[in-house]
């Protein structure tokens, strides 16, 4: 009697799925940006994402952290100065794993603009990155685009270590 | 323009563009300023460097370093710039940080930038470099820098000084 | 006084160092660049005794772009692209600065048509710059539902921003010789929808905000700036209209034709953080003023000035005219050379006084531009006003200078 029944509304109310899979979900969708603007492409890509026009949060991201050690994503935005370059990696090496990096702009990801003595030709010299949005600077639906990409990325790796 | 004292020890005076400039030798200046700030001109507008180095214009410059700086009289309107030469083998200026407060700074960007010293700043070091960065990048001989972009004509610019380029 | 210095960490997030001093303990605490409510990366070494401060001391350079010695190596026309990016929550006002610089230089001036236009656009920016001040003044003090009605507004100046220019925030709309595009008639009703309903929308903050006791609390009597000691730092914009000097340049020292329209300059006697607030506010007002002058004798005509060695000729020509091929040549290869000479031009931006210094040596290539940053001096004068108050106050103190350190580092 109760083991038929049973099975016949587990099917309904159980899912059978892989710890990767449901780490992956859970991380691609609560991913904290950590606040780390720099200059114009802040005000796009932090402010206005964030802001009521192409709100961040429905994504689960408009917990944006002051403080790099509680979060997941570290979102260059903006040009790399070489007095800057050791701040961010320090900033970068602060952030627990796992731990993602989308280079926003042409500043952040090739030097932009700028092909001098005072800007990191790219902040991929200094961080891995994950994710390079184009753009001077992007539109926010673009830097909601990167964060879908890097959703999809955070999903597959699931439960395997970023060596 | 109003009848207003030139300062004594004005070397050349002028009017480019439409705005008036006189030239003093480097060691009136603070005295120039003084006298200046004290005939209404008390608003600082900023102070820079212009490097001479190998420029093609007919009237060379008597130096390679010109410091210009921009003063402006909030009562009756007017703007004066005041120029100064530094020659190349002894660039150093007396400061005018007591006699025009936001100075301060902009002489820290200056030596920063040109290698121009100033005399009496209490806190001559770099302002927007490292503090351990070689090298005086708006000289003229100073290469822009940056990455060299491959089949470009311009990267020989880029990496050269460009006199030479 | 014995010297019981603790070695400081080495790292460029903290430094702590603990001295002690006849006075009691002094704990120097860094601000450091990467700090939510510092408005870009500035970095401030603060001495505090207990919470009171001390000297605060600003380490600026974290955002050095190197802007003016890339523009040395660009030609003239190139380098209006760059001029957008140092000040960034106003770029067309930097444009502005450096197009009426080259154009004084060179002896023109643009045409009605363009410089309308170009009033417009100023003011549209200096009430976007002076929304994203009160959406983060607003934020870092605790009122974080300003910041979204801000925002709310600021997307619809850069809707604006993309009709007439294709960009929303670097529209290098501005150049040496006019603007780049005549605004389309869906610019003009855009324009008239949005003037109609922004003094609302500034009723709204001033509802939220002006009689705030939280917000009375925390700006009144913070951040005092007496008015000779803001002619003495050289401050400008609402840092010396709040202290109750009536000093703006476009009346003073007008351009681009703004002694023609009707408004006020907003000017506040209280001296701290609430009177520049108050400052602000009164600016949106009078700026969508202006504008509804500006949009309602908008004068016909061209939208750049009819010199060949300046501007590019119209593509038909090049079918017909030898001339235009060799201008449009030149022009594309070489570009324009203004004469031999120096010219200082300054326009008001959001922040102050925000001018454009270019030397000319007679090339196609600038010798020198230096951008007299509003923001470069204005900080000078937080070091001042920030002494005796409060840690938390220091926020206060940054928020109400609004310094853009892109502009202050360039």
């Amino acid at each position: 009697m109760g083991i038929e029944q049973l099975s016949d509304r587990l099917g309904e109310n159980v899912l059978t799925t892989t710890l990767g899979k449901v780490v992956g979900w859970g991380r691609a969708n609560s991913v904290w940006p950590a606040q780390f603007g720099l200059a114009c492409c802040a005000i796009e890509g932090l402010m206005h994402t964030a802001g009521p026009g192409f709100d961040i949060g429905r994504f689960g991201s408009e917990a944006m952290r002051a403080s790099p050690r509680q979060s997941d994503l570290m979102i260059v935005t903006g040009r790399v100065s070489q007095k800057m370059a050791p701040v961010l990696r320090q900033i970068y090496d602060q952030m627990p794993e796992p731990k993602w990096v989308i280079s926003m702009g042409a500043c952040a990801s090739t030097g932009g603009v700028f092909n001098n003595y005072a800007i990191l030709q790219g902040v991929d010299k200094i961080v891995p990155v994950d994710v390079y949005i184009p753009g001077c600077p992007p539109r926010p639906e673009d830097v909601l685009n990167a964060l879908m990409i890097l959703q999809e990325k955070i999903k597959a790796q699931g439960i395997k270590p970023r060596i | 323009m109003t009848a207003r004292k030139l300062p004594s020890g004005v070397v050349a005076h002028g009017v480019i563009a439409g705005a008036e400039w006189i030239s003093v030798p480097r060691e009136r200046i603070r005295e120039t300023l003084t006298d200046l700030k004290s005939q209404g001109y008390e608003s600082y507008v900023f102070m820079t460097c212009v490097d001479h180095l190998a420029t093609p214009t007919v009237e060379k410059p008597p130096e390679r370093f010109e410091l210009v700086y921009q003063l402006r009289n909030m009562k009756s309107l007017e703007e004066l710039r005041v120029r100064v030469f530094v020659p190349e083998g002894d660039p150093w200026a007396p400061s005018a940080h007591d006699i025009y407060g936001p100075a301060n700074w902009d002489e820290r960007e200056t030596w920063d930038m040109f290698g121009v010293r100033f005399e009496g700043h209490p806190d001559m070091t770099r302002i927007l470099m490292p503090d351990d960065w070689v090298g005086h990048p708006l000289r003229r001989d100073f290469p822009v820098g940056g990455e060299v972009v491959d089949f470009s004509e311009d990267h020989e610019v880029w990496q050269t000084a460009p006199p030479e380029a | 006084m014995s010297d019981t210095k603790l070695e400081p960490t080495r790292s460029p997030g903290v430094t702590i160092t603990r001295e002690r001093d006849v006075g009691g303990d002094v704990l120097t605490v860094n601000f450091g660049p990467q700090h939510p409510s510092t408005h870009g990366v500035l970095r401030l070494v603060v001495d505090l005794d207990g919470e009171v401060i001390r000297r605060v001391k600003p380490v600026i350079g974290y955002l050095h772009t190197g802007i003016e010695k890339q523009m040395e190596a660009l030609r003239w026309q190139q380098g209006v692209v760059v001029t957008d990016r140092h000040d960034y929550l106003s770029p067309p006002i930097n444009n502005l600065a450096y197009a009426l610089a080259v154009e004084q230089l060179m002896g023109l001036e643009a045409p009605p048509r363009a410089q309308g236009l170009r009033v417009i656009m100023s003011e549209l920016t200096r009430i976007a710059s002076h929304l994203i001040w009160l959406g983060s003044s607003g934020i870092e003090l605790g009122a974080m539902g300003v910041f979204m009605y801000c925002l709310r507004d600021r997307e619809k100046i850069l809707d604006l921003n993309e009709e007439i220019s294709g960009f929303r925030m670097h529209t290098s709309y501005i150049r040496p010789g006019g603007v780049t595009a005549d605004a389309t008639p869906r610019f003009l009703e855009m324009l008239d929808a949005f003037i109609k309903e922004m003094p609302s929308n500034v009723d709204e903050y001033e509802d939220l905000l002006t009689h705030n006791p939280i917000w009375m609390e925390r700006t009144k009597g913070i951040g005092y700036l007496s008015a000779e000691d803001a002619i003495r730092l050289g401050a400008t914009g609402p840092m010396i209209r709040g202290s109750g000097f009536p000093w703006d340049l476009r009346k003073d020292r007008p351009y681009s034709g703004f002694e023609t329209y009707d408004w006020e300059v907003a000017v506040e006697p209280g001296c701290d953080c609430y009177a520049r607030y108050l400052v602000r506010i009164k600016e949106m007002r009078e700026s969508v003023k202006i504008l509804r002058q500006a949009l309602d004798r908008l004068p016909g005509g061209p939208v750049n000035v009819d010199d060949r060695k300046m501007l590019p000729p119209p593509r038909e020509e090049l079918d017909t005219s030898m001339e235009a091929v060799i201008h449009h040549f030149k022009l594309f290869t070489e570009g324009y050379s203004p004469p031999p000479g120096d010219v200082y031009v300054a326009v008001e931006s959001g922040r102050g006084e925000n001018g454009c210094y270019i030397v000319s040596d007679g090339t196609h290539k600038p010798r020198r531009v230096k951008f007299r940053a509003a923001s470069f001096v204005n900080l000078q004068a937080v070091e001042h006003m920030a002494l005796g108050h409060m840690v938390a106050d220091m926020i206060a103190v940054i928020g109400t200078a609004d310094t853009v350190l892109g502009d202050v580092d360039r």
